[in-house]
């Protein structure tokens, strides 16, 4: 049972390797090399061989980036001069709402002057003067909203497309469509926030029903430490490594084999021999993609990762490059945490009671990460096959919180940006109304991003189907338009 | 003007107005059919059905969609169609896409509805109307089977349109199982024949896998091997199922399908401790032989059934064994957000049970009827209906026992008051600390302000600094500690024993309930009420009394501190600590850690009368300050001995009374908790529920009433009205669905027994018995197990021994077929059986029995294997397995849903979101990472090693050992040369760390 429907475009009209060149221009060698090394990976039964996609696509690789706990867009990308006008007036006089936490308090402006950018002239906040120069290069969806105004099924709606636990998630369903390009790395990575995990926990980059190999895999970054679980023997077994390995493997392989030699028709047997070897150049693939000497001096200080406090994310940004230039599928950075007991400030962008005090560390926080990640992808002529998304899993409210200096959840409306990968640069889509409150102007929900992503990538999202229980799931169940005016026009 | 230019029109694409009579075909046909088909039917059709409209069938166009009927024939204005089609504001018009219908065509619409809409039936329209769902396989009334002699009867009864028939099947006199002439007639069919049986040490590791999850010992191995008696097969496969090893392998299947865990999920993902008490239940269930019929009932109406009954009771745990939002049943004060959360809680319920049980895909019918099977989503709300008043939470096992317990601590509570009625009669009234505070007021620990306003979290005050408290006589200090330095109480008065905190806060000191604060109960006592009073300390905070004020105030010279500390937290809440400390002058005089929340502590400490100052604090009990609301009920200085000059008489009643209430709180805190599970609590009177359009709680259509659907017919699914009581409905949906003629409950657990030993099942998708699901390899053997099961008093057991038994599940698995390969490659017919590989649990099971570190305590608790920290969202940090506890039978884990056990995801071990009625398996770099450099395997290839090494004999006898344990056979001369040169290079450690990574072990045959 492998309901991975066929790819009926290329395949059927063209010529393979005139298909690969052909889509090959924003793509360069390596997906060419990678594509055709999917014919020989393929016949060895390997679940994340490279698989043909829908269409020629733009971008090979996505990293995403998430901000948990819900980032305004008031304060942020979402230029609202009507809601300044009302600074301090009530939002909701009849007293009928009810947010999540709170009831309304009054109309609350950005905290934050907004001005002007690039040649596109888009709005930005002076929360983010660095990204503030890359506005011709992103664009913005400004009608996201969510079905839920809890963190929880919120985050797993952003991810999977539903709000309940159990589905898979964006990267699984990519993995899922296209394989791996690399041998040597997982086909999804995530980098979670050094502080903990986001709400929802590890299931955000879950599988869900799909095969569990095309779960995200975390890669942790405290230095001194394996970036990859069970990398290497640890505690009282770090010993083990080295030659010494090597005996017990060929020992471990001799067994296998002849096991296997009886068992000709059992083709699982020399797939699991396969994944010792595979795991073998794990061992040494994962260590050289973390490491970050490597690096120039001037990279790493234009990712900032030697700071105390906005360093961490510096460091997952650059990261994610170098998996990408890896052939790393699909990299997902979270942008905050959720369960850690870190103090001082909130530990994600959930700010109900000072939104100064915790959006103003988190804004610096992402304002300098992903600048210098969509600079430095730039540079290197990345950008372009890269598709970069920031997002969060809802906005928040354009009145105060009560009394107080935050602001509470809001589902109704928030903005998602992307960059790269077949991106129009300077682009936006979508308005919220004059508040903020609510998306007016073409509203959307995650179905959409989810399917101009995969669109990118070459995947039809109404096409890319697993059967579970009963229904063939999608990504983005039974809805989702690619939206089609932020992309470049040959995407 | 207009009408003219549409007479016109019309005249000109219609050539006659003579031409819309009522039996005009050509028109319709000619015209309008066409037009639906080019312009609708690409979002109104089979395929998708915008709006719930089609247009592709008269049967559907005439029925109309969400919003109405879309064609009113005669009556073009008040069609919907021709509305739409014409609207003037774009987002309405139909169609969204392409140019708007021509004049012309609009027109020849309008003509066609205001003539009478005549739709003349074609073949597809016919089709459409006569709807053949009836007719799938699934709902047929089980087959008969009657055996004479050597021939057996099958009779496929007439039924829904279907004409039923009879054929005779030669049952061949060796094998003697009719399971066996099935299969054998299917593969004769294709010139197969089955493979030859496997031999002894694969049947047996087959068996012992297959029915415990676990290998069997070598000396099993070699019993069984030697055993040449001709019922050996047969005794062994009863000795398996008769262990208690079998429910233990056997829950993990049904606990998949009821995707239980010991946490929520979501994002409040807290402890469920109660919740083993239903796996519990399952095994035992499994290891009695339940009948499957009963097992359902309890576990969907076990209540209900057996009022009584712990054991039917524990069985509800079925019921709410899913996730649950904590966040959005309790925590939200959105109405809205609520509603969405309990729809999605009944969805879960409803969904559990109608698949598991029928293996329909009832939540496809939550937003429009369901697309392939004749469900509806009036039906679907219908089945919500029957659970509407239930709410998953913990429950008393045993009604009887929680009450005699309550009274029993009535009764002591009771006592206790009087007592201290008493003493204060005699010894005074002392001062109550609480009501040193205005009545509702706090002190803010950020300034040592009396305040009224609400409070919240504080992380920002800094820890450690007195606040000096204006306005509140007898209250000097207040301050916020965190341990790790010395923390200063009073004045120059540093002291030691504060426990490090997280120096975070929670709204302020008060006389009120702390804003959050669940309960103001202890031990039967609200200290809200009237009598009493309460003194909010959330942890972490300090509060330093002036003891010359109060000393004047209450005009005593020594003094006595009493009062009772607790929590105000929710007692179904995670198991939080906090520790409580008593400083008099500057010494630490009471200190009590960890306090659980279920736990309080009397204060009765003496006071001398030239002590200065009284210094109470809170502290978090190093798990944060989470769920940390801790409070004093009746917190008061009493005078003192020296104080209440008593005559001897009454100075010794008081000693007495004193000695009293001390026993008094020692029995009341010898009363257990009443035992409790993790199941459903129901309401007297479930609330109405109505059809949610598009499955959306704020758009409501026409009210339910308890039922279910109307599919299967097998007896009535209408289970009452409104007015049906709760625990009716249970009962009845449980009967209905183990009706002895509902032909699905039976084919679909013959067919999970199947699928486990097998493989794969007669039918391939478990868990779909419907239109979209797969059809049946061996649908008369299907049906001859279920009646089987319904014949043998639905034992499972019964049905287990005839599959084991057969000659095809003793098939050797390794056999060479190029002919059966070419025909089936997927083995459907049964030509072997098929090789497995072992699940998670088995395989973590497995490792820990032959290092010989398997643990078999049976029941209880769940061990685990992590660190809980309390938060707002609790962290579950995962520990190394190294303690005898943590190496019981991975069906005793701790499942925690936000936070998989790495180890067990990397071997496909499924999301408890998911309902799984098969596991996946993939194969992985990091599965091979895993297995063999995860701690848990190198400790245990450690202690494999440790065991074998304590025994006797040269190397090479260890290295037999070593492979008797991991295979149960001996290595062959190659394997024991290269066995040996490895253990002479690197140790016997090195040896069973490979072992344990090979695929014999993993893999069997």
């Amino acid at each position: 049972m492998h309901p991975f429907p066929p790819s009926p475009l290329p395949k059927a009209t063209l010529p393979r390797r005139d298909f690969l060149q052909q889509c090959g221009g924003g793509l360069g060698g390596v997906a060419l090399h990678a594509l055709l090394a999917a014919e020989g990976r393929a016949a060895t039964g390997n679940a994340l061989a490279p698989k043909l996609p829908h269409r020629a696509p733009k971008a090979r690789a996505v990293i995403q980036i998430f901000c948990p706990g819900g980032l305004s867009h008031v304060d942020t990308w979402d230029y609202k001069p009507e809601l300044q006008k009302r600074q301090g007036k009530p939002f909701d006089p009849d007293g009928k709402l009810q947010f999540f936490a709170s009831k309304p308090g009054n109309c609350q402006g950005s905290f934050w002057p907004f001005r002007q950018h690039g040649q596109s002239g888009r709005w930005m906040s002076d929360l983010f003067p660095k990204l503030a120069h890359c506005v011709d290069d992103m664009a913005f969806v400004h009608s996201m909203q969510s079905k839920s105004a809890l963190h929880g099924p919120a985050m797993f709606m952003a991810n999977s497309g539903f709000i309940l636990p159990g589905f898979p998630s964006m990267g699984a369903w990519v993995t899922y469509g296209l394989g791996s390009a690399s041998e040597e790395l997982p086909a999804f990575v995530v980098l979670p926030d050094p502080r903990g995990l986001p709400p929802g926990g590890v299931i955000n980059w879950g599988a869900g029903f799909l095969p569990a190999i095309h779960q995200g895999t975390t890669l942790n970054t405290h230095p001194g430490q394996a970036p990859i679980a069970d990398l290497f023997p640890q505690n009282d077994f770090s010993h083990l490594k080295g030659a010494p390995e090597q005996a017990g493997r060929d020992f471990l392989q001799l067994l296998n084999r002849s096991h296997a030699a009886g068992r000709a028709e059992n083709t699982e047997l020399e797939a699991r021999i396969g994944a010792y070897e595979l795991a073998a150049r794990l061992q040494l693939s994962a260590p050289e993609a973390t490491d970050l000497g490597g690096e120039t001096e001037a990279t790493k200080a234009l990712y900032n990762i030697e700071h105390e406090d906005i360093g961490p994310f510096g460091r997952q940004c650059l990261l994610a490059r170098r998996l990408v230039e890896r052939g790393v599928r699909f990299v997902q950075i979270y942008c905050g945490a959720e369960n850690t007991t870190a103090r001082k400030v909130r530990p994600n962008w959930d700010s109900h009671e000072d939104l100064v005090r915790d959006h103003g560390y988190w804004g610096a926080v992402l304002d300098s990460g992903a600048a210098a990640l969509l600079s430095d992808l730039k540079a290197r002529g990345l950008l372009e096959s890269t598709l970069v998304i920031c997002t969060t899993e809802f906005g928040r409210q354009p009145a105060a919180q009560g009394a107080g200096k935050g602001r509470d959840h809001n589902p109704g409306a928030f903005t998602a940006w992307l960059a790269g990968g077949g991106i129009r640069g300077g682009s936006s889509f979508g308005e919220t109304d004059p508040l903020g409150f609510k998306a007016a102007v073409n509203p959307v929900y995650c179905y959409d991003l989810h399917a101009t992503a995969l669109h990118l990538l070459g995947l039809n999202h109404e096409k890319l189907t697993f059967y579970n229980n009963g229904i063939p799931r999608r990504l983005t169940d039974v809805h989702g338009h690619v939206i089609q005016p932020i992309l470049e026009h040959s995407a | 003007m207009k009408a003219l230019l549409l007479s016109s029109l019309l005249t000109g694409l219609l050539s006659a107005p003579a031409i819309l009579r009522a039996d005009d075909t050509p028109l319709f046909d000619g015209q309008i059919r066409p037009l639906l088909q080019k312009r609708c039917v690409e979002c109104h059709g089979a395929k998708k059905q915008k709006g719930e409209l089609r247009l592709d069938a008269k049967l559907f166009a005439f029925k109309g969609g969400h919003d109405g009927p879309a064609i009113v024939p005669g009556k073009a204005a008040d069609s919907l169609l021709l509305k739409r089609i014409t609207s003037r504001d774009e987002d309405t018009r139909m169609p969204p896409e392409g140019e708007p219908l021509s004049d012309t065509e609009v027109a020849a619409l309008k003509a066609w509805i205001e003539a009478g809409a005549l739709w003349p039936e074609n073949d597809a329209d016919r089709a459409a109307s006569s709807d053949t769902r009836g007719q799938h396989w699934s709902v047929q009334p089980l087959r008969t089977f009657h055996a004479n002699g050597s021939k057996l009867q099958v009779t496929q009864p007439a039924a829904n349109g279907l004409p039923g028939g009879t054929k005779t099947l030669e049952l061949p006199p060796d094998p003697a199982s009719p399971i066996d002439a099935f299969l054998h007639a299917a593969l004769l069919e294709k010139g197969l024949a089955m493979a030859p049986e496997a031999d002894r040490r694969t049947l047996i590791r087959r068996l012992s896998y297959d029915l415990h999850g676990l290998p069997p010992t070598p000396e099993r191995v070699e019993r069984f091997c030697n055993d040449t008696a001709p019922r050996a097969y047969e005794r062994l496969v009863d000795e398996l199922l008769a262990s208690p090893h079998f429910g233990e392998r056997w829950a993990r299947h049904w606990l998949d399908i009821a995707h239980y865990a010991d946490t929520h999920g979501f994002e409040r993902d807290q402890l469920r401790p109660n919740a083993w008490r239903y796996r519990d239940y399952v095994i035992e269930a499994f290891n009695a032989d339940k009948p499957y019929d009963r097992f359902l009932r309890e576990q969907i109406a076990g209540d209900a059934l057996a009022p009584n009954s712990a054991e039917a009771r524990i069985a509800t745990g079925f019921l709410a064994a899913g996730p649950w939002d904590f966040v959005g049943q309790v925590e939200a004060r959105s109405d809205v957000l609520k509603r969405a959360a309990r729809a999605g809680d009944l969805d879960d319920m409803v969904t559990q049970v109608v698949t598991s049980t029928m293996g329909i895909t009832i939540n496809c019918a939550r937003c429009h009827d369901h697309k392939l099977d004749p469900i509806t989503q009036k039906e679907y709300y219908s089945l919500c209906s029957v659970f509407a008043g239930v709410k998953r939470g913990e429950r008393e096992v045993s009604a009887e026992d929680a009450g005699r317990l309550s009274s029993q601590k009535a009764r002591l509570t009771t006592a206790l008051a009087g007592t201290r009625a008493q003493i204060t009669k005699l010894a005074g009234e002392g001062i109550d600390l609480a009501k040193l505070l205005p009545e509702g007021s706090a002190i803010d620990l950020r300034n040592g302000a009396v305040t009224t306003a609400k409070q919240g979290y504080q992380s920002n005050i800094q820890t450690n600094r007195l606040q000096k408290v204006t306005g509140v006589p007898g209250v000097l200090w207040v301050f916020l500690p965190d341990g790790r330095g010395p923390v200063t109480v009073a004045d120059k008065q540093e002291v030691k024993g504060v426990p490090p905190t997280s120096g975070n806060f929670w709204d302020a000191i008060a006389n009120r309930p702390l804003n959050a604060q669940r309960s103001t109960k202890l031990g039967g006592t609200d200290y809200a009420g009237k009598q009493h009073s309460l003194l909010a300390m959330h942890a972490n905070s300090g509060i330093t009394f002036d003891l010359a004020h109060l000393r004047e105030k209450g005009g005593f010279t020594d003094a006595r501190l009493s009062g009772l500390v607790g929590f105000g937290a929710d007692q179904a809440a995670a198991a939080t600590r906090a520790d409580f400390t008593v400083f008099v002058d500057g010494a630490l005089t009471l200190q009590r850690l960890k306090l659980r929340k279920d736990e309080t502590l009397a204060l009765d400490v003496e006071i001398p009368a030239t002590a200065k100052t009284l210094t109470l604090v809170a502290t978090d009990g190093g798990d944060g300050i989470g769920s940390d609301l801790l409070f004093i009920g009746d917190a008061r200085l009493l005078p003192g001995a020296a104080t209440t000059a008593l005559g001897e008489k009454d100075a010794a009643e008081l000693a007495r009374l004193r000695a009293e209430l001390q026993s008094l709180e020692a029995e009341l805190k010898q009363v257990p908790e009443p035992q409790k599970v993790y199941a459903v609590v129901p309401s007297e009177k479930p609330p109405v529920l109505k059809v949610q359009r598009r499955g959306d709680p704020e758009d409501e259509g026409p009210e339910v009433t308890p039922a279910s659907f109307a599919w299967t017919g097998h007896a009535p699914a209408a289970f009452g009205g409104q007015d049906t009581p709760e625990a009716e409905r249970r009962r009845a949906l449980a009967d209905w669905i183990v009706h002895p003629a509902n032909p699905l409950t039976p084919r679909v657990l013959a067919n999970r027994l199947w699928h486990h030993h097998f493989g794969q099942g007669i039918v391939t998708t478990p868990s779909d018995f419907g239109l979209g699901g797969a059809k049946p390899s061996h649908p008369e053997l299907l049906d001859w197990l279920a009646a089987e099961l319904l014949q043998a008093g639905w034992s499972m057991k019964h049905l287990h021994k005839k599959i084991l038994l057969s000659a095809a599940y003793r098939q050797a698995s390794t056999i060479q077929n190029s002919a059966a390969s070419n025909l089936d490659a997927q083995n459907r017919l049964l030509w072997r059986q098929n090789a497995r590989r072992l699940d998670a649990e088995s395989l973590r099971d497995a490792v820990l029995l032959v290092s010989g570190r398997l643990n078999p305590e049976r029941g209880g608790p769940g061990f685990r294997d992590f660190k809980y920290t309390e938060a707002y969202a609790p962290i579950y940090q995962y520990i190394p397995p190294d303690k005898p506890e943590l190496w019981r039978r991975s069906i005793y884990r701790f499942v925690v849903r936000t936070t998989p056990h790495q180890f067990m995801s990397a071997l496909d071990c499924p999301d408890p979101a998911n309902l799984t009625p098969a596991r996946m398996q993939t194969t992985t770099a990091l599965q091979a990472l895993t297995l063999s450099n995860n701690e848990f395997m190198l400790r245990q290839a450690e202690a494999m090693a440790a065991r074998i090494e304590a025994g006797d004999g040269p190397q090479s006898a260890r290295v037999q050992r070593a492979f008797a344990l991991a295979f149960q056979r001996p290595a062959t001369p190659g394997e024991e040369r290269a066995a040996e040169a490895l253990v002479g290079g690197q140790g016997l450690f090195a040896l069973c760390r490979m072992l344990i990574n090979t695929n014999e072990f993993v893999y069997l045959d």
